[in-house]
């Protein structure tokens, strides 16, 4: 699903270069849920971001979904964020100006379907995350717990084959916390490959995988990784 | 298009909306009237008078002391003037286009007729005027040297033959040929009739306001006011100037009992004329170019502000997928709706505003196509402000989804 090789991404400023990937490689298959954890400053956030195509890598190779991203120009990298990626951030980053409902349209209508498409996918996203009843509202009018639901619905609206988490219960309480870190585990259940920072030892050891990344490197892969196998669904939490 | 949610995303931040609508309305209504207004200066301002204004100057003589003779004075003078050098032709005048001062009297056709049939002004001249004055005959004959007379306060006398312009001759007799036709210009229970010999393309009244600014009557006759008598005198092509510069003192010197003033230049006298209308589109004009830099400054503004407020906002719709064109794209249509909202309502302003200028100031109705050439300018005038915040936004990186707090 996701493959780097040899990565390398340099900060240059006027003043200094900021090696923050240095020989970083990671394999991560289809259906995996990685939990990548580390200090500050050690690189999680750049690796995430070009993960994501959201930044440009300065050396290295990598490939998403068996597609080499290296020469391709930034229509052609947007195109793949909106087809192939969802994202959620640590700041939720819905738009406040916005109710619910339009804020799960924003990467639909990037995608271009049509009205009555974008409408079933938004009811049945939001569904998902059990905040259907609340379309009309606004993200200020909501918990923090809730904001980040209604981001990972915008993230799971358009059907992405990989979910990108960066420190998604940073700014959650424990409680808040464990029920986004519920949804997670359930959307992986369901087929969708996801990595996620994270500095909560707590929650790292939930993922399947662990992969611990220090001053721009992978020092330890973790386990071998391995399916998880199909639990009982549990019900979902509201 | 996303037409809705920035409309909806709009619709949160109404005092800004409010603002920048209003002053895109009160534009449109201000640009489309002022425009309209200066184009009718402008209009009023390109009305040919009928004689050369390039080559002509007037200059008066006042006579003064026992035993002036101003009948003398005039017929030497204008035999003077046509002697200098540089001069084409010149001829006794009581007054000229443009200058705003003259006679002017109500004409009939028949000696019980109460209500004029039109007002016109009169042209006391020699035979040398249609060739001073640059005038095109268009029907009839000229005067005759022989035919000149004089007209004085006491003594009423009418010509018996006067030249018309073709305005006022299709006035008086229309569709029928003017020449040999009589009618009265003076008093008609005590007067003559006087005959049209000729009719002139065009000659205006002296009065720039006049609405009845075509109709003009030239007289075979010398007007002395007093002992006053005023010259115009047209010039070879190019040698105004340098006859003006001499006239005075040939004048002067030729007859030491009068005083000579009033030199100036046709073309000064419109510019006289026409001043004030002049500044007013002057002044006009400086308001719609002071309007439309305060909007398109204040449509920089407010998007530069709003590209500011949204930078996560932008790098988050990056990271969903949005392309650098579908971000100029939504900053362009959020421009393209607040203008449209604020010409919708500057339409109704630009109404209201040209039916109060058509109540207190006699305006004519704005015409039609005013408001859709102004909606045109001001969508252009919108976009091409709102480019620049635009093309900062989309320059906006993705990465800032994740890097800002
Ligand atoms: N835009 C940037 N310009 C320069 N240096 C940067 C930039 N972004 C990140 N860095 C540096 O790169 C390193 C890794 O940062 P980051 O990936 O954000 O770490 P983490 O997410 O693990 O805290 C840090 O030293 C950081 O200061
Ligand atoms: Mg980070």
């Amino acid at each position: 699903m996701l493959a780097m090789k040899h990565l390398q991404k340099v900060y240059r400023t006027h003043l200094i270069e900021t090696h923050a990937l240095r020989d970083f490689s990671i394999h991560v298959r289809e259906g995996e849920f990685v939990a990548v954890t580390g200090p500050s400053g050690s690189g999680k956030t750049t690796f995430l971001n070009i993960a994501g195509l959201l930044e440009e890598f300065t050396g290295g190779e990598y490939k998403l979904d068996g597609v080499d991203v290296g020469g391709m120009n930034d229509a052609e990298r947007s195109r793949l964020r909106n087809e192939k990626i969802g994202f959620i951030f640590q700041g939720f980053n819905l738009i406040p100006d916005l109710n619910l409902f339009d804020n799960v349209d924003v990467p639909l209508r990037y995608r271009g379907f049509n009205a009555a498409e974008r409408k079933r996918r938004i009811e049945e996203s939001l569904g998902r995350v059990g905040l259907a009843s609340r379309m009309k509202h606004y993200p200020s009018e909501l918990s923090g717990g809730q904001q980040q639901r209604v981001a990972i619905a915008r993230a799971l609206a358009g059907s992405p084959r990989l979910l990108l988490a960066d420190e998604p219960t940073g700014n959650l309480d424990s409680l808040m916390a464990r029920g986004v870190m519920e949804l997670m585990e359930e959307i992986n259940r369901q087929g969708t490959t996801i990595v996620m920072v994270t500095h909560d030892p707590e929650l790292a050891v939930r993922a399947q995988r662990n992969v611990h990344v220090m001053d721009g490197q992978v020092t330890d892969l973790g386990e071998e990784p391995r399916l998880r196998v199909p639990a009982s669904p549990e019900p979902m939490p509201a | 298009m996303e037409i809705r949610p920035i409309l909806s995303a709009l619709m949160r931040s109404k005092v800004a909306l409010v603002l920048i609508g209003l002053q895109i309305a009160l534009t449109l209504a201000i640009v489309c009237n002022a425009l309209f207004i200066i184009g009718q200066r402008l209009e009023r301002m390109q009305r040919p008078s009928g004689m050369n204004e390039v080559d002509t100057f007037a200059v008066t003589s006042s006579g003064f002391g026992e035993g002036f003779d101003v009948r003398s004075t005039m017929e030497a003078d204008v035999t003077l003037l046509r002697s200098l050098p540089g001069v084409a032709a010149a001829t006794a005048i009581n007054s000229l286009p443009l200058s705003n001062g003259g006679w002017s009297s109500g004409l009939v056709l028949k000696p019980d007729q109460r209500t004029p049939l039109a007002s016109a002004a009169f042209y006391f001249v020699d035979a040398g005027a249609l060739d001073a004055l640059g005038l095109k005959l268009v029907a009839g004959r000229n005067f005759k040297p022989e035919e000149i007379g004089y007209r004085t306060m006491n003594d009423n006398v009418t010509p018996a033959g006067v030249i018309v312009t073709r305005a006022l001759a299709e006035k008086l007799f229309p569709g029928q040929g003017a020449v040999g036709r009589q009618f009265y210009i003076d008093d008609p229970r005590t007067t003559p009739p006087t005959t049209v010999v000729g009719v002139v393309d065009r000659l205006q009244e002296p009065w720039v306001d006049s609405k009845e600014i075509e109709y003009s009557v030239l007289r075979p006759q010398h007007l002395p006011y007093g002992n006053s008598s005023t010259y115009l005198v047209r010039a070879e092509p190019g040698r105004r100037d340098e006859v003006m510069k001499q006239v005075e003192d040939k004048l002067a010197a030729a007859n030491p009992s009068r005083i000579v003033r009033g030199l100036k230049s046709v073309e000064s006298v419109r510019a006289e004329a026409y001043a004030a209308d002049r500044a007013m589109a002057l002044i006009l004009g400086a308001v719609i170019v002071a309007l439309l830099t305060i909007t398109a400054l204040g449509i920089v503004g407010m998007a530069s502000f709003w590209v500011t407020q949204r930078t996560k906002q932008i790098g988050t719709r990056r990271a969903l997928g949005a392309t650098q064109f579908d971000i100029l794209r939504y900053f362009l249509t959020e421009n393209f709706l607040i203008t449209t909202l604020g010409l919708l309502v500057g339409a109704v302003l630009t109404y209201a505003f040209n039916v109060w200028l058509m109540t207190h100031y006699e305006s004519p109705r704005l015409p039609w196509h005013y408001v859709p050439v102004g909606f045109l300018c001001l969508w252009a005038l919108g976009q091409i402000a709102v480019l620049g915040p635009a093309t900062r936004a989309s320059r906006v990186p993705p990465a800032v989804a994740t890097r800002s707090v």
